[in-house]
């Protein structure tokens, strides 16, 4: 119910956020041609530009209980098939780079909490945080400058090679290798999140009696850390993970322009030129509805997994 | 987590070391034109973007085109004769005309796109068709006639369309715009063959053109591939990975320069960047001394517009002292010594003392004539220039020196468009590129446009007569006259700062491709310029006339890294930076073994612990 009301409020809140900067999309898509004013008049009631604002607002609130997201100034498509298009680039670039990033941080972060205080923990902390500090568009340009331009190992950018026809098997490793350097960053970028949730959790959890009990049994140090600390101690990264998971749609819009991968991301910056609101709306939309979502999932996932969050 | 390693480093390793064998060849030469411009649509009565331009003259012929010259030449028409009186013009279009589909092209494609553009009022097509109509004599022949004497005929640039596909799409004006237009049926060189937004644009060679008769064409496919930010753009021309590289930022000339295999091309297409002013003739608040010419002819003389040049443009730029009012510089008056307001801020202030805007209260800024408001200026800085923010950091220190306090105001061009429209601004930096009828780029500054096209709230009934005379004048020498003089007095008025023609930097492999045309011959560029003249006599290097699509030497070399490109034969690729695969290749092993030791060390280490 929570989360449909904030859905709700999102629908509401896209439409006035893209108004609050004056600006005309006609002036736009019209930009130094000469157009008799009856045209531009046309074109304006085409876009329902001419109407006043709240009268704009019922009808986009209408049309988007209906799944009509409205037809994209820029390329005069329906703005749901433009969205649909460009699904697949991005939840395969930040799908591959969640993946990675959640299972490298939480292995790290597994290490670094069990052997506390070592150089191993210190390694490990310092790397991914410096790593999840940096801008992951700076961490792009550094990777694709030394692998793709100084080294050569991988091509600048693109989802494919162009200029070749690549079938079966080669083309799936041409497109690996496209993919590649654009999910290390991502992957490199978020691992440290991870790493620092399962540490600290880690640490909690290792000061607690019943693993005093573990080791007072005689079990090795290695069935304490798998059986005992660490099925509770993963419980916040679950959660993490899956509130993660929400923003896989809402692509990396930076990353995305340094590898000029053709996925949500790049769609959002085109579309802020113009700029082009229906198209932004539905991307806001779409982003909203899957980070909503996924907190929903995240919720339930962890009543499912920890009996004390149901009983409290 | 030593596993995970050990595989992620080993699946980096063979996908950067295991290639897939080029099958690029196949006797098929490709070019690649990388650009940083996406696509917003392919339908040429919705956009207007430089990306779709090119696709639009590639795939459409009109019934004229120009040359490097920017001369009238035949395109689908092979000949016009005019009538007695100028209006009607009949065109004979060449024989055996074909769309690209096999479908006849005949006179009817001719006058159904021209009569239902200007019916429709077509956005690209009605600046052009609007008083005209069309008429079909016979298969081969098509009378235009004008409602108004047109000094643009014979010249007649629209892209005819091909009747039998948009005649059921082009309903009504608004409903033509809706159509992807992804049918790939031209009449052009190229044709589309296939479109994926944000990534790539491919075209190949139209076998039906008139124009490949008797000859092959040199480049079979073309593929327009878009990048996310200029760097990549400039780093992947340099790899190899593209052809071509549109719009190459002035930082990046002096090392693609210097590389042997890369031709830099500065062209210029008499587009310029300006600093406008508001003269005061429209609506809003303007500073009452803006509307004096002094003050603005005296802003002219402080505006270092060399600085611009050098420091902005890395020395590509030029400074102009006015308007081109037309890509054919002929349009472009010669301009008097005392209206060349060069850099002298000494003459400047000179210019305001004696106008009467002295500094009476010692506060460094100057006031009205006889003591008033101090000369405070807002500028606006337009975010969607890349220079804006520079030139309203300098633009600030320049005013400064003679008196005047600016203020900048960052907006973005669609809010700028606004304010000028509301006139509440004094200045703001952007620019224009004019097409090659000199009317529309003067039809900016008549009196009728203040609040709509008008950027400088100037308007000049002199100017407006002129304009009016010039727009219907057939006798040629005369035409010339009146657009100079209407640019004079456009001149004179100091609507424009601190203005430098700005130039379109591109680059191109030279090793591999040859037959790029420069349109205008001067100095324009040799892609994206007026009439795509390039492509057509594109060819490899060293295949004269035609492409040979095998050479001397190993065509299929494939150094490390690089699968696209393997386009121009018998040119090897250079590789990304001298790694050869089997350096690659041992590096990988050693690093493989190397993980693999400390692996299985640490794995007994934890067995003790």
């Amino acid at each position: 119910m929570g989360s449909a009301l904030t859905l709700l409020f999102v629908v509401c809140f896209n439409f006035f956020l893209f108004r609050i900067v004056p600006s005309d999309p006609l002036a736009h898509m019209l930009r130094g041609r000469n157009i008799s004013r009856e045209v531009q008049d046309n074109l304006r009631a085409a876009f329902g530009l001419d109407q006043p604002i709240t009268t704009q607002f019922v009808y986009y609130l209408r049309e988007t209980f209906r799944g009509n997201l409205g037809i994209s100034f820029h390329s005069r498509q329906p703005v749901w098939d433009e969205i649909v298009e460009r699904i697949p680039a991005t939840v395969e670039l930040l799908g591959v780079s969640w993946l990675f990033a959640a299972v490298i941080g939480t292995a790290g972060g597994v290490i670094a909490g069990w052997r506390r205080n070592t150089w191993k923990d210190r390694l490990i902390t310092s790397s991914t945080m410096t790593l999840y500090s940096v801008p992951d568009f700076w961490l792009g340009i550094i990777l694709l400058t030394v692998f793709s331009v100084v080294l050569g190992w991988f091509p600048i950018g693109g989802m494919q090679s162009v200029g070749v026809r690549l079938q079966g098997f080669e083309a799936f490793l041409d497109h690996l290798r496209h993919l590649f350097l654009p999910a290390l960053t991502l992957s490199l970028a978020y691992m440290g999140e991870y790493t620092m949730v399962t540490r600290s959790s880690l640490v909690e959890v290792m000061s607690e009696d019943y693993l005093t009990v573990a080791r007072a049994k005689g079990l090795r140090d290695k069935v304490v850390r798998n059986h005992h600390a660490l099925p509770n101690a993963l419980l916040p990264v679950v959660t993490l993970a899956a509130l993660n998971l929400g923003f896989i749609l809402s692509g990396a819009i930076a990353v995305e322009s340094v590898f000029s991968w053709p996925g949500l991301g790049q769609a959002t910056a085109e579309a802020i030129r113009g700029p082009d609101y229906p198209m932004l709306q539905g991307l806001f939309l779409l982003f909203s509805a899957s980070v909503i979502l996924f907190n929903l999932i995240a919720d339930l996932l962890y009543m499912y997994l920890d009996p004390r969050v149901e009983a409290s | 987590m030593r596993r995970v390693v050990v595989f992620l480093s080993v699946l980096a390793l063979a996908l950067a070391t295991l290639v897939p064998v080029a099958s690029a060849q196949e006797g098929e030469t490709t070019l690649v034109v990388g650009l940083t411009q996406n696509w917003e649509t392919l339908n040429p009565t919705a956009g207007w973007l430089m990306s779709e331009w090119e696709m639009w003259i590639l795939q459409y012929s009109a019934l004229t085109t120009n040359d490097a010259d920017m001369e009238t030449v035949p395109d689908l028409a092979e000949s016009w004769i005019a009538s007695d009186d100028g209006l009607t013009w009949t065109y004979t279009l060449r024989e055996g005309l074909t769309w690209s589909d096999g479908t006849p092209l005949t006179a009817e494609d001719v006058a159904w796109t021209i009569n239902t553009s200007a019916e429709q009022e077509w956005m690209n097509h009605y600046e052009v068709t609007a008083d005209l109509t069309a008429t079909v004599i016979d298969e081969r022949t098509v009378q235009i006639t004008s409602a108004v004497p047109d000094p643009r005929l014979p010249d007649v640039g629209v892209l005819i369309l091909p009747k039998h596909i948009w005649e059921p799409v082009a309903t009504d004006g608004e409903e033509v715009t809706y159509y992807e237009n992804l049918d790939g049926v031209g009449s052009g060189p190229y044709v589309l063959e296939e479109y994926r937004p944000s990534q790539t644009l491919t075209m190949r060679a139209n076998p039906n053109w008139y124009g490949w008769e008797g000859r092959e064409p040199g480049v079979d496919r073309i593929i327009f591939r878009q990048f996310g930010n200029m760097d990549a753009l400039v780093a992947a021309l340099k790899s190899g990975e593209i052809d071509f590289a549109a719009s190459v930022p002035g930082s990046a000339i002096d090392d693609l320069e210097a590389d042997p295999n890369i031709e830099v091309i500065v062209g210029f297409q008499a587009g310029w960047e300006q600093i406008g002013t508001n003269a005061g003739d429209g609506d809003g608040d303007v500073h009452p001394a803006m509307t004096d010419v002094n003050v603005r002819q005296a802003m002219a003389y402080a505006v270092d517009t060399q600085a611009i040049v050098e420091d902005l443009w890395y020395g590509t730029a030029r400074e102009i002292h006015s308007i081109n009012p037309s890509i054919d510089k002929r349009w472009t008056p010669e301009i008097p010594a005392d209206l060349v307001f060069a850099y002298d801020p000494a003459k400047a202030n000179q210019i305001l003392d004696e106008a009467g805007y002295l500094d009476t209260d010692g506060d460094g800024v100057r006031e009205m004539p006889g003591g008033g408001d101090p000369l405070h200026f807002r500028h606006v800085v337009n975010t969607n220039s890349d220079m804006g923010a520079a030139i309203g950091e300098l633009f600030v220190g320049w005013m400064d020196a003679i008196g005047i306090e600016v203020e900048l105001i960052s907006l973005d061009s669609d809010q700028l468009g606004a304010v000028i429209a509301e006139g509440t601004y004094e200045t703001y930096n952007w620019g224009w590129t004019p097409s090659l009828d000199p009317s529309s780029m003067l039809s900016v500054f008549i009196c009728d446009e203040i609040g709509s096209f008008n950027d400088v709230n100037w308007c000049s009934e002199e100017y407006d007569a002129l304009y009016e005379a010039q727009k219907v004048e057939l006798d040629e020498a005369t035409r010339l006259q009146q657009v100079h003089e209407a640019t004079l007095i456009l001149t004179e008025g100091a609507v424009y700062i601190g203005m430098v023609e700005v130039p379109e930097i591109q680059a191109y492999r030279a090793d591999r491709w040859e037959g790029f045309l420069r349109q205008p011959a001067a100095d324009g560029p040799v892609l994206f310029n007026f009439a795509g003249i390039s492509y057509p006599n594109i060819r490899p290097v060293g295949a004269e006339g035609g492409p040979t699509t095998t050479a001397p030497g190993d065509t299929t070399t494939q150094p490390s890294g690089d699968t696209t490109g393997t386009t121009a034969p018998g040119q090897p690729e250079e590789s990304g930076g001298g790694v050869s695969p089997a350096v690659i290749g041992g590096l990988a092993a050693v690093v493989v073994a190397a993980i693999a030791v400390v692996v299985s060390r640490r794995k007994s280490e934890d067995e003790r612990e």
